[in-house]
């Protein structure tokens, strides 16, 4: 492990859906400014691990840190504003809004979001919507939708939809990103501007936990990996250690 | 000239309905058969400030917008933690409950008897006496309710309520406080139907309670969802749509006595057909979920 | 009193009870909030007044004419309204919506061809029976011994025979059920024809024993609603145990409070029972809440 503290502690996380453990005793720590991989077969409770973290689901059992702050009581709004944003497999952008709206929405804490502000605190609003406004343009330069600012998402290609919400979550500026399979359905030739893209804003400071199924991927951007088979952590160490593990290779890769 | 004053008056008035319930159908997805009880709410708090403790119409007003935001705090509640039929069920309760209420409590509301003499708006000695003026005034109140509401649905909060109608567990991850913003909607939806309660009693002057029923919140839903929600003009085309239809009626010459029971068949007809064939209404965005 | 008030309540129960064993049997397969179940429950007492007071047919035909006639309206709201809706995976708000916009529309013809007044079936006075200084109609002992054989036929309907099964099977896991080769939209019209059955029977017992209006079915729907959460969604038989807890309750306000506050006392229930117990008395843990 990394000499450095823990970004996000994960002690003996147990959840059972519908009378099967999907998550199983896990304990997990993400090292800071690092990019971690989460990997295993379907059903492996990869995405429920993540539900975990971002206070969709409670955990029966186990506890979460987040920094000095414990998040698994917390609701998900409050789990956000701590810095942990989220991409989804499904994407989930906002597909009848416009694509600058989409982004605009990214900041967890707008003081906009209560109307009171609205209408006592209304010039600190327009001024912080301005800056929005800004750094949303330069985030869909950034992903190269200029030209689509003002279409609803729901009408861009599915490529466009994730460099969307890649954007998004970006736009929040949180310093822990859980990213669920970033490079699904992306094109071979995106996805290595993708990569470049994720190893970036890591050295800029932020921390990675993303789930994958490409082996490729893990290997090239993934500083450690934890393999997660039937809710247990069953390996964890470097990308090489934990794809040469035997057992890893029988369970996951069948071979 | 009258009957066209009033016309434009009962436009006002449901207007302002419609547009405030716009903001729990279609920006907040949650379908409330309650809004006549906080038309009622704001008529009688408002009525029952002027008659016992003979405050003018504005300070009353603004009274019975508070009063009303704050009632809404115990429909809010239930909508935070019951989902889908039976948030219905439990505005449903609430409306019945308020009606009850205004029915029952006699030595508050005189019940079935009603209130009259409800004293006309009065500022700096004008009175709105006469129809033309009761129509400035209500003109003027739906335009600043209008620009208020305008105003919320293109901030960052009425963005949060699309965010959230749209996909709720994206929103939640994304820090939006999906509660707040709802019990916020609930809160402003009904001080809004109160100044349309407070606009009613001042202008005809009597209320019962039998102006604020179950079947009245049915119409008020009726307007938004023919003309749409989840933007402006679909509530206010469901107004003109819905206030103008029965005096259309009255013109083809139907019989007086038949003429409420038709008028309401083709409501009911009207949301079976949408509901099938337009479930967005005439204007609107949002479809129900 | 008490004791008086209280056996009041029962048959006051066992019409809400009927009444409410249709609108969940309807909801728990079809998952629609079925409030034109009203609209049923009116139409049914009218053609039941229609046939015995005006065309001057036997009670034994015009009554079992007027249910039959609500069943009808179901299959008919099923077929026309509801079918169509499922086929476009239309969402509960839609559904709801589109039956309160059926129920509006068959009150008000109703009301547009017998005027607003209260019709009364059987005019005179009710003999009475007394039993342990408790007295009761003879309409209330009808009321009573019809709740009886209506519902026994509906458990051993419900537990012995393959319809029975096919319903649970629907409220359960209606995936399944169309794997097993079972037409659902078939079921759908039998479930709807014995839950207007159910409405029909209610209203016309109520109806011969205070006659009616074209607002009554409004009432009827509430309760239904209410016994329903009251009981516990998901449980077809707990509909019964709501309908006499508000039967009950509704009657010892009567003697305690006042006649004028049952409705508000029903409604109070019906949201402390969401909030507080939403899986009804009986029901199973749910997902009525949201996470």
């Amino acid at each position: 492990m990394d000499n450095r503290k823990a970004i996000l502690k994960i002690l003996n996380l147990t959840k059972s859906l519908e009378g099967l453990k999907v998550v199983d005793s896990v304990s997990i720590d993400i090292a800071r400014g690092r990019i971690t991989g989460l990997i295993g077969p379907n059903g492996a409770g990869k995405t429920t691990l993540f539900n975990l973290i971002s206070g969709l689901l409670r955990p029966d059992k186990g506890e979460i840190w987040f920094e000095d702050k414990r998040i698994d009581t917390l609701p998900s709004w409050q789990i956000a504003r701590a810095g942990i944003g989220r991409l989804f497999q499904d994407i989930r952008i906002f597909r009848k809004l416009s694509v600058l709206e989409n982004i605009l929405l990214a900041d967890p804490n707008h003081p906009g979001e209560l109307p009171l502000n609205l209408f006592f605190n209304y010039r600190n609003i327009a001024r912080i919507e301005q800056k929005h406004l800004e750094s949303a343009e330069y985030w869909i330069e950034f992903v190269g939708l200029e030209g689509k600012k003002d279409s609803p998402a729901g009408s861009l290609s599915f490529g466009q939809q994730k460099l969307l919400a890649i954007a998004r979550l970006l736009a929040g500026g949180h310093k822990f990103l859980l990213l669920d399979e970033p490079t699904a359905g992306v094109n071979p030739a995106m996805i290595k501007s993708l990569l470049n893209l994720i190893q970036r804003i890591v050295k800029g400071g932020k921390t990675v936990l993303f789930i994958e199924h490409n082996m490729n991927v893990v290997l090239k951007i993934a500083d450690w990996v934890y393999f997660l088979d039937e809710g247990r952590v069953t390996s964890f160490g470097r990308p090489e250690e934990v794809l040469g593990d035997t057992e890893v290779r029988k369970a996951y890769l069948g071979v | 000239m009258n009957y066209l004053f009033h016309i434009l008056i009962m436009l006002c008035i449901y207007g302002i309905l419609a547009l405030s319930l716009n903001l729990l159908i279609g920006y907040s997805g949650l379908l409330s058969l309650a809004h006549a009880a906080f038309y009622g709410i704001g008529a009688y708090a408002s009525t029952l400030l002027m008659v016992k403790l003979g405050l003018n119409f504005f300070p009353a007003l603004i009274l019975g917008i508070f009063i009303s935001g704050s009632l809404a705090l115990l429909i809010a509640y239930p909508s935070l933690r019951l989902k889908g039929d039976y948030f219905v069920l439990a505005s449903l309760g609430f409306q019945l409950i308020v009606f009850s209420i205004l029915y029952n409590w006699i030595g508050l509301t005189r019940g079935p008897y009603g209130i009259p003499g409800i004293p006309r708006p009065t500022i700096f000695g004008f009175e709105f006496n006469s129809i033309t003026s009761y129509f400035i005034l209500s003109a003027g109140i739906f335009s600043l309710v209008f620009v208020f509401i305008r105003h919320l649905c293109q901030s960052p909060f009425g963005r949060a309520l699309k965010s959230l109608r749209e996909d709720e567990i994206a929103a939640r991850v994304m820090g939006k406080n999906v509660p707040l913003l709802k019990v916020w909607t609930f809160i402003i939806a009904g001080g809004l139907a109160a100044i349309s309660g407070a606009l009613y009693a001042g202008y005809v002057t009597y209320i019962d309670p039998t102006s604020f029923t179950l079947d009245e919140s049915i119409f008020i839903i009726t307007i938004v969802l023919v003309g749409g929600s989840g933007n402006l003009k679909g509530p206010l085309a469901g107004v003109l749509f819905m206030i103008i239809l029965p005096e259309a009626l009255r013109f083809i010459g139907l019989p007086d006595t038949i003429a409420p029971n038709v008028r309401q068949m083709i409501y009911g007809l009207l949301l079976i057909l949408l509901m099938r064939y337009r479930p967005q209404g005439l204007a609107g965005e949002y479809r129900l979920e | 009193m008490l004791l008086q008030f209280l056996a009041n309540g029962l048959v006051t129960g066992t019409v809400y009870s009927i009444v409410a064993l249709g609108f969940a049997l309807i909801y728990n397969t079809t998952k629609i909030l079925h409030i034109a179940h009203g609209a049923v429950y009116v139409f049914s007492c009218y053609i039941f007044f229609t046939l015995y007071r005006i065309l001057h047919l036997p009670l034994i035909f015009s009554l079992p004419l007027g249910i039959i006639s609500g069943a009808l309206l179901g299959i008919i709201m099923e077929i026309l309204v509801y079918r169509p809706l499922f086929e476009k995976n239309a969402s509960s708000g839609v559904a709801i919506v589109s039956s309160i916009g059926i129920y509006i529309f068959i009150v008000n013809l109703i009301a547009l061809l017998f005027g607003n007044e209260t019709k009364i079936l059987s005019p005179g006075i009710e003999k009475t029976y007394e039993f342990a200084g408790v007295i009761l109609t003879r309409i209330q002992i009808f009321e009573a011994l019809a709740f009886i054989i209506v519902f026994a036929l509906y458990i051993i309907l419900l537990k012995l025979t393959n319809f029975g099964k096919a319903v649970r099977a629907l409220a359960d896991n209606p995936t399944l059920l169309s794997t097993l080769g079972v037409e659902i939209s078939d079921l759908k019209i039998w479930i709807f024809a014995l839950g207007s059955v159910f409405a029909g029977i209610s209203s016309c017992l109520v109806a011969l024993d205070v006659g009616m209006d074209p607002n009554v079915g409004m009432p009827a729907l509430l309760v239904s609603a209410v016994a329903m959460i009251v009981g516990g969604v998901g449980v077809f038989e707990s509909a019964v145990i709501g309908g006499f807890t508000i039967g009950i309750v509704q009657n010892l306000a009567v003697w305690q409070i006042s006649a004028r506050w049952q409705e508000g006392i029903t409604f109070i229930i019906l949201i402390l029972f969401l909030l507080l117990r939403p899986q009804g008395l009986l029901g199973k843990r749910t997902r009525v809440e949201e996470k």
